[in-house]
């Protein structure tokens, strides 16, 4: 069996509930059994008093006070109107002595009634006697039954009563605690940690959240200076190619070059934008690592899929290919970033385009089994199955026959990363492509 | 017009500076966030094209601070950094325009060229061509009285030229204005020559002039007297 995961106060609060049940338990069972063993040494006690007393009495005033050894009856007794208590002396034949403390029932006026009863042999005028004093047991058991629920009722009163107090202060003392964690919480990416210190008298609680804080403030540090960092690279980067673009711009535009000439700075002007394409891409997908683009937009899919498709239309038309759109899904919203999510989406239909001749490009979007999917199939050059696997990462090509640098499905594969999107991908060598965007729900 | 370009980056502010005075602009540079403030206080600008990575500036403070001096100039905003946040605080601050760089020298012409059409409205708004009128600000091209049907990408792309007659357009240019900054990465893409072909065919259904002559190996140039 799975046990299931607790707050921390959950289980303080439970246990202190179960383990005060297991002491009402035990003391609903001890505390009556001890309590009669109390009161019958207790009655013992009294009993034995008792009989030095009568013994002392028998030892002044002589035994024939009590026994007329001329009588009918030989014996001696004496108890009060209530039967709680009897003495009775007589003569015994036999020479063991006894001194026993038993339970036994007397019948007394035709009543039988339940007795503690001390019985003793003495010797004396060279006859044995018996004394028996005995002391009624009932009172004993009513003693014991109220005993019994008196401390059932006081005890479940005083338990619920510390129950309440003790839950009440695990809450005081945890609240810091909670504090702590609902501020872990509430940070999904280290700028947003609330850096204000909880309050708190427990030693450890403020260990800890200094602790978690200052490495906060560590991790942020180390995320700020990687943003920096590209930043930095961006411009760096940047900047020369800019004013070589620039220059670039200025001599065509001058335009006193010969032809030959002027190609020659339109292909460099191409390289240029190669180079600015890279940087940018690499650039997008470092910030996309360093969790740059807010994911708390909420995007319409089938609407960001018809931007893409206005954009991208008139390359279809160029390409002589029919655009089949199905966007079947319906309220597909979805918490993204609407640029990334833009990106994606028109990546994936650029290249099903770029890579298809004759057919079509279909887009679609569909829900299955409560999953929302978008799908992008072409009847374009297919991608062999071995190499599958490869067209995800930077830098691969597998398609040799075209001048790339494979970025733009490594950027893809980021953005779905990213957006904790699944892509499957169905491919057939000169019959077509699908991927599959699985979404999370 | 008067046009202030504030570039830390002296020799890529002079290409640019070279660039906007032979498009008969007057230009000022400012190679520093306190230079720059200093011209803003003194003269009026049409245009400021700021560079918001400036070494002893923030360049988004600048916009505040022409603001102050209630500067009439419209800003574009230039940089290197990429950094979206930059984009949208330059845009609440007021920033008309934002080109991230590298950026082509005709692109940021025809972004001025944009704004000012914008803001000082019909007069410029009609460009006419032989029997053709093009209107920048309906969108649409016609012929005599017969409206002529164009696609978005088509308008954008006969309007880029006809803007910028008589000047070589390269592909890339042509490219990057009709599709952004997307990441494209077929650099041997036919797409804007099947569009030219397209636009001559309905173009040469009125007139029989060739108006969007083929520069080889380049790009395109569209030409009128």
């Amino acid at each position: 069996m799975k046990i299931p995961k607790l707050k921390l106060k959950s289980q303080l609060a439970l246990f202190n509930a179960l383990s005060k049940a297991l002491i009402i338990t035990l003391l609903v069972i001890i505390v009556p059994y001890l309590v009669s063993e109390i009161s019958i040494r207790d009655t013992d006690n009294v009993l034995i008093h008792k009989l030095d007393q009568v013994i002392e009495l028998v030892d002044s005033l002589g035994i024939d006070n009590y026994i007329d050894m001329e009588s009918e009856f030989k014996t001696f007794g004496s108890y009060n109107i209530l039967k709680e208590e009897y003495i009775s002396i007589e003569p015994i034949d036999h020479d063991t002595l006894v001194d026993v403390i038993e339970f036994s029932q007397r019948v007394i006026e035709e009543e039988i009634v339940d007795y503690r009863v001390l019985s003793y042999s003495i010797h004396e005028n060279d006859n044995n006697y018996l004394i028996e004093i005995g002391k009624s047991i009932s009172t004993i058991y009513r003693f014991q039954y109220n005993l019994k629920r008196f401390t059932f009722i006081f005890l479940i009163v005083v338990i619920s009563l510390t129950f309440i107090l003790d839950l009440s202060f695990i809450q005081y003392l945890l609240k810091p605690f909670e504090k702590i964690v609902k501020k872990l919480k509430n940070t999904n990416h280290p700028t947003s940690f609330n850096y204000s210190t909880v309050k708190t008298s427990t030693s450890d609680f403020l260990y800890l959240d200094e602790i978690i804080s200052s490495l906060m403030q560590k991790i942020e540090a180390a995320f700020n200076d990687e943003r920096d960092y590209i930043s930095n690279v961006s411009h760096e980067l940047l900047t020369p190619v800019s004013i070589i673009q620039s220059k670039l711009d200025n001599i065509i535009n001058d335009g006193q070059l010969q032809e030959a000439d002027m190609i020659k700075i339109f292909e460099s002007k191409k390289t240029l934008r190669r180079l600015t394409n890279l940087v940018r891409t690499l650039l997008m997908m470092s910030r996309i690592e360093n969790e740059e683009y807010i994911l708390t937009e909420k995007v319409n899919i089938n609407n960001t899929i018809t931007n893409v498709i206005e954009e991208i239309e008139d390359r279809i038309s160029a390409k002589e290919l029919t655009l089949k759109s199905e966007l079947k899904a319906k309220d597909f919203i979805f918490k993204g970033n609407e640029n990334l999510l833009f990106t994606l989406f028109y990546n994936f239909v650029n290249n099903a385009i770029r890579y298809t001749d004759k057919g079509f490009v279909k887009i679609e979007t569909l829900k299955q089994t409560n999953q929302f999917i978008v799908k992008i199939t072409d009847t374009g050059i297919g991608i062999a199955k071995d190499k599958i696997p490869e067209i995800f990462s930077r830098f691969k090509n597998s398609h040799e026959t075209k001048d790339s640098y494979g970025l733009g499905l490594a950027l893809s594969k980021k953005i779905c990363d990213y957006h904790k999107i699944k892509i499957d991908v169905i491919s057939e060598i000169n019959k077509g492509s699908s991927f599959i965007l699985k979404f999370p729900a | 017009m008067r046009i202030l370009i504030v570039e830390d980056e002296k020799s890529l502010a002079s290409e640019i500076k070279q660039f906007l005075e032979k498009e008969e602009y007057n230009c000022d540079l400012a190679y520093t966030g306190s230079e720059a403030s200093e011209f803003i206080s003194v003269n009026p600008y049409d245009f400021i094209l700021l560079d918001i990575g400036l070494p002893d500036y923030n360049g988004l403070d600048l916009i505040k601070e022409a603001k102050e001096y209630n500067s009439e100039a419209y800003f574009i905003v230039i940089t290197a950094r990429g950094e979206l946040e930059d984009k949208i605080k330059g845009f609440d601050l007021g920033a008309d325009d934002y080109l991230p760089k590298p950026f082509s020298l005709l692109e940021l012409l025809s972004r001025i060229q944009a704004i000012t059409r914008r803001k000082f409205g019909q007069k410029m708004a009609e460009i006419q061509f032989g029997d053709f009128i093009l209107d920048t600000t309906k969108k649409h091209l016609q012929y005599n009285d017969h409206a002529i049907n164009l696609t978005k990408k088509e308008y954008k792309l006969l309007s880029y030229l006809i803007l910028n007659k008589n000047r070589i357009l390269d592909r890339l240019q042509l490219t990057e204005h009709i599709w952004g900054e997307f990441f494209e990465d077929d650099y041997d893409s036919n797409y804007i020559d099947v569009h030219i072909k397209n636009i001559r065919k309905k173009l040469s259904e009125y007139d029989d002039t060739n108006w969007i002559k083929t520069v080889r190996g380049i790009g395109y140039k569209f030409e009128i007297q």
